[in-house]
């Protein structure tokens, strides 16, 4: 710091000229008007949640059908819910791909940036092929693609058929079928492992020669120093995963063709919403489902920030 | 120099990004407006179909556009399954296309709603050459709110080629049962060493259900806009496809990945199966689409039964948006659909007999000989004497999904026949009475 300001004293001079506060305090608006600048796409864009975000709680307590006039119903929609099978059979779908597919792909996101992070030459391309699948994961294309590497003639029973192990339906029994969309998820683990790899890179050197001096182990090292010193970014990349997994659609729509088949084994919540909405015509009794869905989300997400407490460790 | 240590993610940044990636579960999407083009009235089209659909139908077009100056047509298209969901966002948003094709399960769900214009009301159209029956089944309470495009019905095409390079004899159409259907099937596995499956129908589409039970004189819906099929006839619908799979005429469980494509996609087409139960009015994409000889059947039972299965039934139906800004120039271009011989000498039956007896008449010594194959099997099959059919219930859409539900369940074993049968009466009703 002292080198610096030795080398340029004119420079911090001439900015200070005439009378240093009003300068700062310039400085300081030109700044905001810049910052609140950069903000005005988001604050359009959310013009057009904000009004459907209210639009829909009100909509949740009527029958409305989309073509005619929303009658108040007040409570009869959440009700609804409560006798509504396939409404539970979509919960039962959507827990089941989140609890199975976020712990794998966070683990396997981490695992891969830790591997990344030992300094590999071409970082830049093994990065980007990981993070690849992940821009591309909620495609169409990618179910689509997807449909064929795990249909009946695709390359997986293709492979199996090699081994002479006869391979079951992935795509169309519905034992398998939401199994087979676990693994598509769990391979787009690449936007948490960036997330990862930027925080392993941030954590000091000197803990781990330290460590080493002190004759601590590898998998010692990882568990005393890396693991609590990036625990908020776990923590970041847990709430993201799951807050994203349970509102899953494209994968279910696309697979099953719109359906949530092969027997509802892929019906997600959303789809189910989606079905409900604009198939059945029922837009009252989706609106609540959306808001359900959102009382689930803020559940989980404020049991994480409370369990947060006995395991992410911030360091300020 | 000394780095901060930590990590730049606070709590508090986390808990902003949760609550806007929550947020947005609640914001759906918004529709955006069509620009109408100045002077001209432009009539936005919408249909369902393939590329080859899309082409004659333009043809067509351009004729109609000939003959009334100052209206454009404007047209999109998209497969069936893409088409259902676009049309509702179209109709929820505000923003419904001007004149539409139906389908069958869905045009009370639209009627009901007030959504659709009565086309009786309009005088540019003019009903005189359409035929009563074709008529009942576009109508509710007296209003008619779609308009068959043509008719059609079920049948059986069978792959020639495979089935006599295997030594297996047809048997004869007219008075087979559904027996002799499942024996003919099994027999064709055998002699192909299991390479081709004899029966490749699709267990999950209600028109098969339909057709069995009017020949069990029962009416799957019924005049007064009911369910009226049983729990047996469903329960039999599914035990004899379950005891097919066990004998091997029809393929195991999860072999069929996407039913109900097009020509080409179908299993028909690959080689697979052996026969297939298919909308009439496709036969000829089905025979240019296989390789080899493809000929076109009833469906089986049809004499063993109490009565004839057989209804002449609308392929889609055309209808207009009770919203449309252009409801005189939406009636003009549905009359040239239906009583123009110049447009038709395009679409041929593409969407099947063209209503209007004259101009069904005009086209038949354009046709090739597959759509003359159909032309002919339809006319055969309405020289009997059919029992009458009814238009499809408000919840025919939820009916047709819960079938395609069960008939997973029950291809897995997950349940049995006599219990989707069950299932399917206690939801179809529920769906239907709402």
């Amino acid at each position: 710091m002292s080198v610096l300001t030795k080398q340029a004293p004119g420079a911090a001079a001439t900015l200070a000229a005439p009378g240093g506060k009003p300068g700062r305090a310039r400085l300081k608006r030109k700044n905001q008007r810049s910052g609140y600048l950069f903000l005005l796409p988001w604050f359009i864009g959310m013009l057009f949640t904000i009004i459907p975000f209210f639009a829909s709680l009100y909509l949740a307590f009527t029958d409305y059908n989309l073509f005619t006039e929303p009658n108040f119903v007040g409570l009869a929609n959440f009700q609804a819910m409560f006798e509504d099978p396939r409404l539970l059979q979509s919960l039962k779908v959507t827990f089941i791909y989140t609890f199975v597919s976020v712990p794998i792909s966070l683990a396997v996101a981490l695992l891969i940036a830790l591997v990344l992070n030992r300094g590999l030459q071409g970082l830049a391309i093994y990065r980007s092929v990981y993070y690849l699948p992940s821009l591309l994961g909620g495609s169409v294309a990618i179910v689509m693609l997807w449909r064929y590497i795990f249909g009946n003639e695709g390359i997986v029973n293709g492979f199996l058929g090699l081994l002479g192990i006869q391979g079951p339906a992935w795509v169309t029994d519905p034992e398998f079928a939401l199994g087979t969309l676990i693994v598509l998820n769990v391979w787009t683990f690449g936007s948490p492992m960036v997330i990862f790899l930027a925080g392993l890179r941030q954590v000091p050197t000197m803990y781990y020669e330290a460590a080493a001096i002190d004759g601590a182990s590898r998998w010692r090292q990882f568990r005393s120093i890396t693991l609590p010193l990036i625990s908020p970014i776990i923590f970041f990349n847990l709430i993201m995963q799951l807050i994203g997994s349970f509102q899953t659609f494209t994968q279910g729509y696309v697979m099953s063709g719109g359906t949530g088949g092969p027997a509802d084994s892929t019906l997600f919540y959303n789809l189910y919403l989606y079905q409900k909405g604009f198939t059945e015509f029922e837009m009252g009794y989706a609106s609540a489902m959306a808001w359900l869905l959102l009382m689930i989300i803020a559940v989980f997400t404020a049991i994480n920030f409370i369990a947060s407490k006995f395991w992410v460790f911030y360091d300020n | 120099m000394m780095k901060t240590v930590g990590t730049p993610i606070s709590r508090r940044l986390v808990l902003g990004a949760a609550i806007t990636a929550a947020g947005l579960a609640l914001s759906g999407c918004g529709g955006g407006a069509t620009p109408s083009a100045g002077g001209d009235v432009e009539l936005n089209f919408v249909f369902w179909g393939d590329a080859n659909r899309a082409k004659v139908t333009e043809e067509a077009l351009r004729i109609f556009e000939e003959k009334n100056p100052g209206i454009k047509v404007k047209t999109e298209y998209q497969d069936s399954g893409p088409y259902a969901d676009k049309l509702a966002t179209r109709f929820a948003g505000g923003n419904p296309p001007d004149v539409l094709a139906m389908a069958n399960r869905s045009l009370l769900e639209y009627a009901q709603r007030g959504t659709l214009a009565d086309l009786k009301s309009l005088k540019e159209l003019d009903l005189g050459n359409v035929p009563d029956t074709v008529l009942s089944r576009g109508e509710v309470d007296g209003k008619l709110y779609g308009l068959a495009t043509g008719v059609t019905t079920i049948g059986m095409v069978v792959n020639k080629t495979i089935t006599d390079q295997a030594g297996v004899t047809i048997p004869d159409d007219k008075t087979w049962s559904w027996e002799d259907y499942a024996k003919f099937a099994t027999e064709v596995t055998q002699k192909t060493g299991g390479k081709v499956y004899g029966a490749g129908y699709d267990v999950s589409t209600e028109t098969g259900p339909i057709m069995l039970a009017r020949q069990r004189g029962e009416d799957f819906y019924t005049k007064d806009n009911k369910l009226g099929v049983s729990e047996e006839t469903i329960r039999d619908w599914f035990q004899y496809s379950v005891d097919l799979r066990k004998a091997g005429g029809y393929p195991p469980a999860g072999f069929f990945e996407q039913i109900g494509g097009s020509p080409a996609q179908s299993y028909l087409a690959k080689g697979t199966v052996a026969s297939q139960i298919i909308p009439i009015n496709n036969y000829k994409g089905y025979n240019d689409a296989v390789e080899g000889d493809v000929v076109l059947l009833r469906i089986p039972g049809e004499t063993s039964g109490e009565r004839r299965g057989y209804s002449a039934d609308p392929t889609m139906l055309w209808s207009i948006a009770a919203k449309s800004k252009h409801p005189k120039e939406a009636a003009k271009l549905l009359d040239f659909l239906t009583n123009d011989a110049d447009g038709a000498a395009h679409t041929l039956t593409q969407r099947g007999v063209p209503v209007n007896p004259e101009v069904a008449e005009s086209i038949t010594s354009k046709l090739s000989e597959d759509d003359k194959k159909f032309v002919d099997l339809m006319a055969g099959i309405q020289k009997d004497d059919l029992a009458p059919a009814y238009v499809y219930p408000k919840g025919a859409s939820v009916v047709a999904d819960t079938l395609k539900q069960l008939a997973t369940e029950v291809e897995f074993g997950r349940v049995t026949p006599a219990d989707a049968a069950k299932t399917f009466l206690e939801k179809s009703n529920a769906a239907i009475n709402k």
